[in-house]
């Protein structure tokens, strides 16, 4: 099996997971998707991957999910090729009438055009230590200074 | 359930002509990360209480990013997995009076 056809497998057996843990909590009549914070499964999945656009959102400043679903990891790039900075923060980001970058707690460089730093992106790394599910996304927001930039986002959730 | 949450110390962290520690009062979390604000032009200390305007007592001295790529970045977790980095014994000063670094601080919290 090549690294292609592993990581397809890979995927399928993530999302199969995923969707039994969804319907799980929701049965539950629970108010968050996939399993409970704090919780720790045994298989990685990704709940969360690929350019995330927030240009529907007020003032283009969206939650990584609209209701808490909690990851173990996340990771915030820089999209290659583009051109604003995204910030990231918490709630206040979203409410704030200001600056948005001012209620930030992080600013992420943009990359251009590879010249920088053997043309690696700036990226945010959050992670559980104890690879528990603790990192609530619905508190997490995302902000591209330009407005329909799309930084990359990938989150792993443990099932 | 245990969830890790911003926090309230997070954000622009404006330095004016001092050291001043990231809290004003104890406050425990499990990862603090501290980076020059993009754009900005001052090099920012980190230390403890003893933390001076120069760099004799820096415990990490970071770069300001005047034009894209990677930002420099000062990172601490505890990796137990327990809220025990004291944002009150963290100080910060930047070279240029007014700049403001970026403060990233998440703990434990129990919801």
């Amino acid at each position: 099996m090549n690294r292609r056809e592993l990581l397809q497998k890979a995927l399928g057996v993530g999302a199969a997971a995923l969707a039994v843990s969804q319907l799980r909590a929701q049965s539950a009549a629970s108010q968050y998707n996939g399993p409970a914070g704090g919780s720790r499964g045994s298989q990685l999945v990704t709940i969360l991957t690929g350019p995330f656009d927030t240009s529907s959102q007020p003032n283009g400043v969206a939650p990584l999910a609209a209701t808490p679903q909690y990851a173990t990891y996340v990771r915030i790039q820089a999209h290659p090729g583009q051109e604003g900075k995204i910030a990231i923060g918490g709630p206040a980001m979203a409410s704030t009438s200001g600056n948005v970058t001012d209620s930030s707690f992080l600013e992420l460089w943009p990359n251009w055009d590879a010249s920088f730093d053997n043309g690696r992106s700036d990226t945010w790394i959050l992670s559980d230590p104890k690879w528990l599910n603790t990192i609530d996304l619905s508190q997490i927001y995302v902000y591209p200074e330009i407005a329909g930039e799309t930084p990359i986002i990938t989150a792993f959730q443990l099932v | 359930m245990t969830v890790l949450t911003p926090s309230a110390a997070s954000g622009p962290f404006t330095v004016s002509g001092a050291p001043a520690p990231i809290a004003s009062s104890s406050t425990l979390v499990n990862q603090l990360s501290v980076k020059p604000r993009l754009g900005q032009w001052s090099k920012i200390l980190i230390g403890g209480p003893n933390l001076g305007t120069d760099e004799s007592t820096a415990m990490a001295i970071l770069y300001p990013v005047p034009n894209g790529g990677q930002a420099d970045a000062f990172v601490i977790q505890d990796q137990g997995g327990q809220n025990t980095i004291e944002l009150s014994q963290i100080y910060v000063f930047a070279t240029i009076p007014g700049d403001s670094p970026m403060v990233e601080a998440f703990g434990y919290q129990t919801i």
